[in-house]
């Protein structure tokens, strides 16, 4: 249902990755998953090793979060992130890159599966990994479902990258498939063993035949790879589950409702990592790009998480001239860079440059109900509508009725409108007025 | 013709008439059996229905006061003391008297002060802007000048002053229903009492970074500096986060904290005369050497 199709502009997609050196001060934040931020469990002054652990979860949602570097902690202080707001940091005096003990740094790929469930939970919730789709959700908690939530029938590892511009999904497909499928098999242990499909977009045809390899040389059982059409947002998690399943989760309701999960196949790589190489997550793979790069400046970078945006930008030649606006992630769903002092996160997937005129908002028109906002809904939403509602202002009971509250924020309304109406803005607005309502009335329900 | 007319008038007379008497006695005999004391409550209130009270308009206010057993909970902003005082009257309540509020914007990060580091071009909205990002300045804190509060009140209270890029608050005008308060993401309109003839004294200001931070956001800005902290002789100051708050049930409007302030965050509100510094603080040191004194003796 739904959906736009920009064009890909995948310009950094044939340049394979490059590992970043590590800067002279590293900026790790607290705050780097969804749910509760991280709690320091270093203090000024003491040194650490790469892979050690500098912060342990301050909740049920929460993850840990590692030295991304060997040195001393410079500060545990408050510093802004991407957004200008202030979030608190643990600063790092680079001294150089010796790992923790029990950490194994080779490429040897380890294939046997270890047994024990609880050991791989145990091992992907010690080592901080989240989800790296995009809502960086702690992995331990998704791979272990509420009790009493329907059997896991189908994991989907989202290899579909349905953004323009991003390649560093399709970079560690080709570079690292073999991780990523004993990655998604552990998960498929771990979730007793459901199907597995490898869901790669058709735009991608080296990727599914890389992957396609792989499987066979591995000759892993119940895993196949999915090829899927292009389209955006392909990637998102209830879109995909209906692209492969055909099964539709409900209004306010996980995969899980519907016996799927989905991962994304960097979160299955950090998982492998995790669990066969007792890795933390502390790097990850950047995509620096734009449309206002020459062909050569465009990378595929391993970063260390905790290294400045702006040092990044620096060691890729620097920020272009005709940079109109810097966005972390992808042009769709990523966020404008304010600060780029600000750290990279486990999270973090793009630098990418936008000319001006391309980012520019257009002169706000009249509706012409021409219905395209409501085509290209993925969530099969009236943004039209639920524009209206809002702007009316005190319509909380229909918009919650129209379901505001489903809005995955892709875009795909305020893209596809011919007036240039910021119906994302507004929806966006009216979702979290009515989440509030809704997460009120919850709450009051759990105080009876 | 004339008959015709006639005929008509009459035919068109009766039928009106009997339609009455038929609304009138169906009315009579589906009528709500209604306190008579709400239509008179909603008489003596302002009408507004701006919501102030936390009701959903002033007939909504005046049954809930009507079913309340005292008048505890129920407070008209708008038309203060003296609509209370004629509200429990029809009741036969005591009055509960509060003291006269006004709105107080906490921020004065005028375009001069407080340099602009990108530039925004979403919706025109503060609410979207907040859920965004921090903001168009280095000050996270500070107001975004969108003007939601000046949409959200419906007296015509608040104007944005396109020079400094905040609004300005008409104290005339202003009947501290809470709207505004409500409206803005970021909490820099305060309902506070108005003070002796309107006077009080208020930080302008609600950063919560450390001094050289604040600083280098905005020139205006509490820097937490402490100086109006120890000055205070009357202990209406505290220092929380960075920033300094006066408590205007303690202030006794010395002003000696507007003399001290090296940012100027702190201002006097409708005082007669505009400070005199050098003599306030020449007071300042003379108590300070006089405590020195007393306390080498």
């Amino acid at each position: 249902m739904g959906g736009v199709h920009p064009h890909d502009s995948k310009f950094a997609k044939d340049c394979a990755t490059e590992v970043l050196p590590l800067p002279k001060t590293m900026y790790v934040s607290m705050a780097q998953h969804l749910g509760a931020p991280a709690k320091p469990v270093v203090a000024v002054g003491d040194s650490v090793r790469t892979g050690q652990l500098i912060a342990e979860p301050g909740g049920f949602i929460s993850a840990a979060v590692h030295s991304p570097c060997s040195g001393k902690v410079k500060a545990v202080a408050p510093y802004a992130d991407l957004s200008g707001r202030m979030v608190t940091h643990v600063v790092i005096d680079v001294e150089g890159d010796e790992w923790a003990d029990g950490i194994d740094t080779s490429d040897t790929l380890i294939t046997a599966l270890p047994e024990d469930r609880q050991f791989i939970l145990d091992r992907i919730k010690a080592c901080g990994v989240v989800g790296l789709g995009g809502a960086t959700f702690p992995t331990h908690v998704k791979l272990n479902p509420a009790p009493g939530s329907p059997k896991a029938e189908a994991l989907l590892v989202n290899g579909s990258e349905c953004e323009p511009f991003l390649t560093s999904d399709y970079r560690l497909m080709l570079e690292r498939p073999k991780e990523i499928l004993v990655g998604a098999a552990i998960m498929q242990k771990v979730l007793g063993g459901p199907k597995c499909f490898i869901c790669i977009e058709d735009n991608k045809p080296e990727a599914i035949k890389v992957m396609d390899k792989a499987l066979q040389e591995l000759g892993f059982a119940d895993m196949v790879v999915q090829p899927l059409k292009k389209k955006y947002p392909q990637g998102g998690e209830k879109q995909l589950v209906d692209a492969v399943m055909h099964r539709q989760v409900g209004s306010g309701a996980l995969p899980i409702s519907v016996g799927a999960v989905v991962q994304n196949i960097t979160t299955s790589f950090a998982v492998y990592e995790a669990v066969q190489k007792n890795k933390p997550l502390v790097s990850n793979i950047l995509t620096v790009t734009g449309d206002c790069l020459p062909a050569d400046r465009h990378h595929n970078y391993w970063f260390r998480i905790g290294m400045p945006l702006s040092y990044v930008a620096e060691y890729a030649g620097g920020v272009p001239a005709e940079a109109g606006k810097i966005i972390s992630g992808g042009p769709m769903m990523g966020k404008a860079v304010v600060n780029l002092d600000a750290a990279t996160v486990k999270g973090s997937s793009a630098v990418l440059y936008l000319k001006r005129e391309t980012t520019k908002r257009w002169q706000e028109g009249a509706c012409i109900r021409c219905g395209r906002c409501a085509d290209a809904c993925p969530m099969g939403l009236e943004p039209l509508l639920l524009n209206r509602l809002y702007k009316a202002g005190d319509r909380l009971e229909e918009l919650e009725k129209y379901a505001a509250q489903d809005c995955i924020e892709c875009g795909c309304c305020l893209y596809s409108c011919p007036a240039g109406i910021p119906l994302l803005d507004n929806v966006r607005q009216a979702k979290q007025q009515v989440m509030g309502v809704i997460k009120a009335r919850a709450a009051a329900a759990k105080n009876k | 013709m004339t008959s015709t007319l006639i005929w008509t008038i009459v035919i068109l007379s009766c039928l009106g008439l009997l339609l009455a008497l038929l609304l009138y006695l169906v009315a009579q005999k589906f009528k709500v059996e209604e306190d008579p004391r709400i239509d008179e409550i909603e008489a003596v209130l302002p009408g507004a229905n701006c919501g102030g009270c936390g009701r959903a308009g002033c007939r909504d206010f005046a049954s809930s006061a009507v079913a309340a057993p005292n008048l505890d909970n129920h407070f008209c902003p708008v038309g203060g003391n003296a609509v209370m005082e004629k509200v429990a009257a029809i009741l036969g309540y005591e009055v509960v008297k509060k003291a006269p509020q006004v709105a107080v914007l906490r921020c004065n990060g005028t375009c001069a002060a407080r340099p602009k580091v990108n530039t925004y071009d979403g919706v025109k909205s503060c609410r979207a802007e907040a859920s965004l990002y921090g903001g168009e300045t280095l000050c996270t804190f500070g107001c975004l000048g969108q003007g939601d509060c000046v949409a959200a009140c419906s007296f015509g209270a608040l104007s944005m002053d396109p020079e400094t890029g905040l609004p300005v608050i008409d104290e005339e005008k202003c009947t501290a229903c809470g709207s505004c308060v409500k409206a803005c993401p970021k909490g820099l309109i305060e309902l506070r009492n108005q003070g002796p003839r309107g006077m009080r004294m208020v930080v302008v200001c609600r950063n919560q970074d450390k001094g050289p931070a604040a600083k280098k956001a905005c020139a205006n800005a509490c820097i937490g500096c402490g100086l109006c902290f120890k000055t205070c002789q009357h202990e209406a100051i505290t220092l929380e986060n960075n920033l300094a708050y006066i408590d205007s049930g303690k202030c006794k409007l010395c002003r000696e904290c507007e003399a001290v302030c090296p940012t100027g965050a702190i201002h006097g509100i409708n005082f007669p005369k505009p400070l005199d510094k050098d003599a306030v603080k020449e007071r300042i040191a003379a108590r300070k050497k006089a405590s020195a004194e007393e306390g080498a003796k």
